[in-house]
């Protein structure tokens, strides 16, 4: 019998999209864990951004194989750039790239991310959710720093999850 | 005048005629070495896991001295540390306390006893040491590339001389041990290349900044070393004269350069000129891998310094090195891989006995059981690392003479044959083919070097031949043949069946054997089925012509049975060449515009395609009846037994060459 090739797509993106929700929720399923075991003296946020700094720091370590300066300075931040934006895109998110006005400055964009609707269902307060992404990518960038031997800083411009309808991160290299 | 430890006259021998300048005496610092040749330190696992030497590392090393003729047979390189972070391998030898040095004068003992010239190296592992530690130590903290590594941390300055102190200590030890030269070990991303290397010094102090900074630990060493070392004891060091670490802004050329004249400066008496880190992205030794690739550097390196130059890196024959050394483009030829596939290697060359080298395949294999933890084994020599076990390596003849007879004149029929032989049975090789090399006879016309497993079926023939092997090719063995020739034993060695699938009658399915042979007709869509070896191989000579190839598998991964130090070249290339993989699949249906593809978890989907080419293997079943209801002692070896790679044949092959 020929394969319905249209079925079969239908059904692994379903796959995928449940994938990552499952991920996402799982995610703050073992926040609750973490926050409920630290105890009343801890606030939520110190242990939301320690989870961001373990994971940053774990990715960043995965990142290094990859990391290349072949193509110079301007060639690394694009790979480096694009190897954040695609860590957003498994996460669910709609990433893309745009370079800036300053040599080696990107700007990656987020036009969707499904992070907030699922902390908002573990009543998780949004600036959390943007404060944590911020932190993990900051850690991500601490072993790379180091690797390249080149001080590198991202920071958020903007946040879906502060209302503002996209997520601006600008990466650069710091002087 | 320089000093000479053993008289060698080569003049009666015919290698030396054919090769005057390998087999010519040099003058390295204040020792005469009878000829050009040398056993290149290298790990193999084979000492106690406290360091100390074993039989099995006497042995090992007793084997390849016998190999150099009288030239430079190195041990491997010991670690210096009691705290082991400088320890890169499991296996690998120490010598941070005299308590050691009984065990490395029987390493020192075996060389001279073969009257070569025993070498001693120095080696600290640095960022790629702490194999039994939390973490190691570097000039910088620079972060692991690969994980297989463990972390590492910046050395303080008392730390530094500390280590020096060590290279120092270990030198005396090796000097105390009886061996005639010292060497450090700069080179694949050990501590002394940590310290010159622009990616992983940062430091600002003295033993950083400039390359004459990144140097001065270096320096340090050596003259250290020779401070230590009785006079007439050359004392060289192994040195990257290109990192290939461009991509993480490792030194330039010119800064590598600059190291040979700093080390020569501080008293080092030659150089071994070498290439890479284990996290370069470049392969350099592997068979994809042109041979002779890397030798231009030693000229380069021999513009700049004025001590002799030693160089490995895919010199597997003698024939460019013999020329390099003619032109003053290179002093010594350092031999490895070669040397671990053949230890007599050399030695066959002076004795004209080239044609018996089993050389090496350049695959790899060594090294990736060194990072696993596992002693060395190769590839292609079923006896290496067994050389303590005379019952292995140096099998007695048979009790009884036996007549064999072999199925199957591949690899694993063919090592078998000649080693049954040389043990005093009658073997009789019959081959349907015409001609011997089983499946190998396509295998070889895959790219990227795969026409180099080609050397083993040349020296299995030739070793077949001493050894008074009868062959029967063109000649199919069936049942009524084995009745008539009723032998004592068969050895089944008649290569795998090629797995059919449902529709494998239509037109456009054809054998893995008739692609890479070029007698079928292949179109410009082709699914290659089975992710293995012979898959890969074949979708990479199709790809290769230009065809879009999709590689369909039932392993995990492709290239299951290729070691891993060998399988990211293979990915590499298949993704260079446009390759479509899908692992963990099989094929549901063959339609007339294609194949459907099924994963694992029931997912479909058409892949059009206008030519399948079947590389699936399964056991061979054939005869196996028959030989057992004769009654007569049957083996079965190689892919007939459980398809797998050419390694597994070959060993195969010996194994029940030695127990019939």
């Amino acid at each position: 019998m020929p394969v319905d090739a249209e079925k079969e797509i239908a059904k692994l993106w379903r796959a995928m999209h449940s994938a990552q929700n499952e991920i996402g929720k799982t995610y703050y399923r073992w926040r609750q864990v973490a926050v409920e075991c630290a105890g009343d003296g801890v606030k939520p946020l110190d242990v939301a951004l320690r989870a961001a700094e373990v994971f940053g720091k774990d990715i960043g370590k995965s990142l290094l194989p990859r990391m290349n300066w072949l193509k110079g300075e301007e060639g690394f931040m694009m790979i480096l750039g694009k190897a954040l934006a695609g860590l957003w895109i498994t996460d669910g998110g709609s990433a893309t790239l745009a370079k800036g006005e300053n040599p080696g400055e990107i700007f990656i964009k987020c036009t969707r991310d499904p992070w907030p609707s699922w902390a908002k269902e573990f009543g998780v307060p949004m600036e959390e959710v943007a404060l944590s992404r911020e932190r993990m990518y900051q850690a991500i960038l601490e072993d790379v720093s180091v690797f390249m031997n080149i001080p590198l800083k991202i920071e958020m411009q903007k946040a879906i999850a502060r209302g503002q309808g996209e997520t601006v991160m600008r990466l650069y290299k710091a002087e | 005048m320089a000093k000479t430890l053993f008289e060698w006259d080569y003049s009666d021998y015919p290698g030396a005629k054919r090769y005057p300048h390998l087999f010519k005496p040099i003058e390295i610092g204040n020792l005469l070495v009878p000829n050009r040749i040398k056993y290149a330190a290298t790990e193999e696992n084979l000492n106690g896991l406290d360091g100390f030497i074993t039989d099995s590392g006497v042995a090992y090393m007793r084997e390849r001295a016998k190999g150099v003729v009288g030239g430079l047979c190195f041990m491997q390189g010991v670690y210096m540390d009691e705290a082991r972070k400088g320890q890169g391998y499991v296996g690998q030898a120490a010598a941070w306390d005299d308590k050691f040095i009984p065990g490395l004068k029987r390493i020192a003992d075996a060389i001279h006893e073969q009257r070569a010239v025993a070498g001693f190296q120095l080696m600290d592992c640095g960022r790629v040491g702490a194999v039994e530690v939390e973490s190691g130590h570097g000039p910088s903290t620079v972060p692991q590339r690969l994980r297989i590594f463990k972390p590492m941390y910046e050395m303080t300055n008392a730390e530094v001389r500390e280590m020096v102190q060590q290279h120092v200590d270990a030198a005396r030890r090796g000097a105390d041990a009886g061996f005639d030269v010292m060497e450090i070990s700069g080179i694949v991303g050990y501590l002394i290349s940590n310290f010159i290397s622009s990616y992983t010094n940062r430091r600002t102090d003295e033993y950083g900044g400039d390359i004459r900074g990144r140097m001065q630990a270096v320096v340090e060493v050596i003259q250290g070393v020779k401070a230590v070392c009785p006079p007439d004891m050359p004392v060289g060091i192994r040195l990257c004269l290109e990192e290939l670490l461009d991509d993480v802004r490792g030194n330039t050329p010119e800064e590598s350069i600059e190291t040979y004249k700093i080390a020569e400066e501080a008293g080092a008496d030659y150089i071994s000129c070498t290439l890479g880190w284990q996290e370069s992205i470049y392969p350099v030794i592997s068979r994809d891998i042109p041979m002779g690739n890397w030798v231009h550097l030693a000229k380069r390196a021999k513009e700049h310094v004025n001590i002799p130059i030693q160089m490995a890196y895919r010199l597997f024959k003698p024939g460019l090195p013999e020329e390099k050394i003619g032109l003053e483009e290179l002093d010594i030829w350092e031999i490895c891989r070669s040397m671990i596939a053949d230890p007599l290697m050399p030695k066959k060359v002076l004795e004209g006995r080239e044609e018996e080298i089993r050389h090496c395949v350049a695959c790899n294999l060594c090294l990736a059981r060194l990072f696993r933890d596992a002693p060395m084994t190769c590839y292609i020599n079923p006896v290496c690392a067994h050389e303590a076990n005379p019952e292995f390596a140096d099998p007695a003849p048979a009790e009884e003479q036996k007549e064999v007879m072999i199925v199957g004149a591949g690899p694993a029929g063919l090592e078998c044959a000649y080693i049954a032989a040389q043990r005093g049975h009658e073997v009789h090789v019959y081959d349907k083919r015409d001609v011997i090399g089983g499946t190998l006879n396509e295998a070889r016309n895959a790219p990227y070097g795969d026409d180099e497993l080609w050397t083993c079926i040349e020296y299995q023939e030739v070793m077949c031949k001493k050894a008074g092997v009868e062959f029967h090719l063109g000649t199919e063995v069936t049942d009524e043949l084995i009745e008539d020739e009723m032998p004592d034993t068969i050895v089944l060695a008649t290569g795998p069946v090629y797995s059919k699938i449902e529709g494998a009658d239509s037109a456009k399915v054809v054998s893995l054997a008739d692609v890479m042979s070029g007698k079928a007709e292949v179109g410009e869509k082709v699914v290659v089925w089975g992710n293995r070896k012979p898959g890969i191989g074949c979708a990479l000579h199709l790809a290769k012509q230009g065809k879009k190839v999709t590689l369909v598998g039932k392993d995990k991964t492709a290239g299951f049975d290729v070691n891993p130090s060998f399988k990211w070249r293979y990915m590499i290339y298949m993704r260079q060449n446009g390759i479509t993989a899908y692992s963990d699949c099989d094929i549901a249906e063959v339609s007339d515009d294609g194949i459907v593809v099924k994963t694992y978890d029931g997912y479909q989907w058409p892949i059009k395609c206008d030519t399948i080419v079947l590389t699936q293997r399964e056991p061979n079943e054939n005869l196996k009846k028959t030989v057992q209801s004769e009654g007569i002692e049957m083996f079965v070896i190689g892919d007939a037994l459980i398809p797998r790679n050419l390694s597994s044949a070959v060993h195969d092959g010996y194994r029940i060459g030695i127990r019939i």
